[in-house]
């Protein structure tokens, strides 16, 4: 076989004229301090079309909502009738919320291993397009993202007594965005230290399933919990346990995780994040509300800069 | 051999028209001098020196390993020489990167496009990268997604395209900003025959055209039809020329065509490679891939 190199049939389904305007010269999108409104714009609209068009995605955030508020919130709420006066679905929803955006948001950044490697990345890498900007689309796509999964759970808490204002909703949207932009940059800084991927498993099981057991999410890190219905606490035990800082409704007994878990919890952002949403939807919370608002909002840009550092680290290793 | 195929010029410049806009007008189009590459203690590419010329259709080939792709790398900006240099259209590939990416169009081996997104959508994710101006964006789209004979699937999927279609469209992409040369890595494996010469036409209309092509192949009859080739093994050049020119240099071992240069350069010692992180990440994605979680 050989290849003619100017066949009579060359021109035959190329007739069309060169994509490229006559004359064109691509200078490169026009950015200021590596931010390219252009690329970050529809970097953004790529994660979000991208999202749109896989309902599994969806569904798995419906699942969740249906297993973790609503199955076991009225199946352990059955066996624990209350925490610190809040019914346990009432408890777990804020946990709900930040287990669907720690889903989101990890599945968004994770999917740059695969993009690298079989997917547009490549692309990109050669374009000269700024990293900074296609890492920003990036988080500000994953963070958009989180806010439409963490709206799920939000959706059911009329029904299970959680009411919500318009502030309250606009609230938790910042923080759910402040937080998916972290956990995003989170989720591509491992992303760019993985060399091979073969299912979400691993992060799922590895990642997601710590930070949201670890984050006070499903059981206090210390307080009454309502137990057996029948056993009330007396009056005068109450006031004895609020002169110690413990507000006990209804009856129950003192639960203090151990001091492992406690450590863990304390160590980890997640904690933090979804106490301020606690806070902000229940208006009960369990650590310092300065702390909590110092982690969701000051970490998020931080964790951005590191994201687009390893990103062009991983690009240079192509 | 070794050392007098070094020294082959670059091909007539004046076979191509000058396309302008460098530093030097008429330069090679890619220069590289002793470009290096180590990876820890294993030396990928080792002091490889070699141009071509404007508007010259130059193929790279060797067997695995050899430093292909390594090179092509280089020569992208994807990748950092340990030492030497390289430049496309005059502009060295460290030092103006930037101006470098604008220069030139790449297809990849395996498809680097977005498939959840339409044709349209691909293409336009690439203007904006490269920072079309928007009056030209919508035109430069349409002809391409013309040039690429896809314009009634213009928004379909990419995932429901067959592997020529998404080659044809990457083609089509590359050529989008207007670049001087453009580079092509294995560029018909994987395809139909049908799919294989319609990419072949476009790349020949391209040629006639004036733009300058670099690509790798395994494919020696493909490469035969190349202005000249280099024969790159242990990541050294061992022949550069006019494949014509090689064949006659062989002809004493009983060379008739670049398969026998080939063959007689590199060995019939089998290259055995493991699978690579792509290799990996490609059996995945056929499996199903992001879809299995």
């Amino acid at each position: 076989m050989s290849v003619d190199r100017s066949g009579p049939n060359v021109a035959a389904g190329a007739g069309a004229d060169l994509p490229a305007p006559p004359g064109l010269r691509a200078s490169g999108p026009r950015s200021w301090a590596g931010i390219a409104p252009g690329v970050v714009w529809v970097m953004w609209k790529r994660e979000l079309k991208r999202y749109g068009r896989e309902r599994s995605q969806f569904f798995g955030g419906v699942s969740r909502t249906v297993l973790w508020l609503l199955i076991l919130g009225f199946g352990l709420g059955a066996a624990l009738r209350e925490i610190e006066g809040y019914s346990y679905a009432q408890y777990v929803l804020p946990g709900v919320i930040v287990l669907n955006v720690l889903f989101a948001s990890l599945q968004c950044a994770i999917s740059i291993v695969w993009d690298r490697e079989v997917g547009l990345l490549r692309e990109v890498m050669v374009s000269p397009a700024p990293i900074l900007s296609v890492t920003l689309g990036k988080l500000l796509g994953g963070a958009t993202i989180s806010v439409v999964q963490g709206s799920i759970p939000l959706l059911v808490a009329p029904f299970i007594g959680v009411a919500l204002t318009v502030s309250s909703v606009l609230m938790a949207w910042g923080v759910i965005f402040a937080m998916g932009i972290f956990m995003t940059a989170f989720g591509v800084i491992l992303a760019s230290r993985l060399k091979t991927f073969e299912g979400f498993g691993a992060i799922s099981n590895g990642v997601i399933q710590p930070l949201y057991f670890l984050s006070g999410s499903i059981f206090p890190l210390r307080g009454v919990i309502g137990g057996v219905g029948f056993l009330q606490i007396p009056e005068h035990i109450r006031q004895e346990l609020r002169q110690l800082g413990i507000y006990t409704i209804g009856g129950g007994w003192f639960v203090e995780l151990p001091i492992w878990i406690q450590i863990l919890v304390y160590a980890n952002p997640v904690s933090y994040q979804l106490d301020l949403l606690r806070y902000i939807l229940l208006r009960f919370q369990q650590l310092p509300l300065g702390i909590d608002l110092a982690v969701t909002f000051a970490l998020p840009p931080i964790a951005a800069v590191l994201a687009a550092v390893a990103m062009r680290r991983m690009m240079k290793q192509a | 051999m070794t050392d007098a195929s070094h020294q082959r010029p670059a091909a007539d410049p004046a076979a191509g028209p000058s396309v302008g806009g460098a530093p030097e007008a008429n330069g090679p189009a890619i220069r590289v001098e002793k470009l290096v590459r180590r990876y820890g203690a294993e030396t990928a590419v080792d002091g490889i020196t070699f141009e071509v010329g404007r508007g010259e259709f130059f193929a790279l080939l060797g067997p695995n390993g050899a430093g292909k792709s390594t090179t092509l790398h280089m020569l992208t900006t994807l990748l950092a020489p340990t030492s030497g240099r390289a430049e496309v259209m005059g502009h060295d590939v460290v030092k103006a990167a930037a101006r470098v990416r604008t220069t030139l169009g790449m297809v990849f081996q395996n498809p680097a496009l977005d498939d959840r997104l339409t044709a349209r959508e691909n293409l336009e994710i690439h203007a904006a990268l490269y920072g079309l101006p928007r009056r030209e964006m919508r035109g430069a789209i349409e002809r391409g997604l013309a040039w690429a004979s896809l314009a009634e699937v213009a928004d379909r999927r990419v995932r429901s395209f067959s592997g020529g279609m998404k080659r044809r469209l990457e083609l089509a992409r590359a050529l989008m900003h207007g670049p001087q040369v453009l580079f092509l890595d294995e560029p018909t494996i994987g395809l139909d025959p049908q799919g294989r010469r319609n990419l072949w036409e476009h790349v020949t209309r391209l040629r006639e055209e004036g733009m300058t092509v670099l690509m790798t192949t395994h494919n020696l009859p493909e490469a035969e039809a190349c202005d000249r080739v280099g024969i790159i093994d242990h990541g050294k050049v061992i022949a550069i020329g006019a494949p014509s020119d090689l064949i006659a240099a062989h002809a004493d071992q009983g060379a008739t065509n670049l398969e026998d240069v080939f063959l007689e350069l590199t060995g019939r010692q089998l290259r055995d490679e493991f699978a690579t992180v792509r290799d990996r990440m490609v059996s995945f994605a056929q499996q199903g891939g992001e879809h299995t979680r």
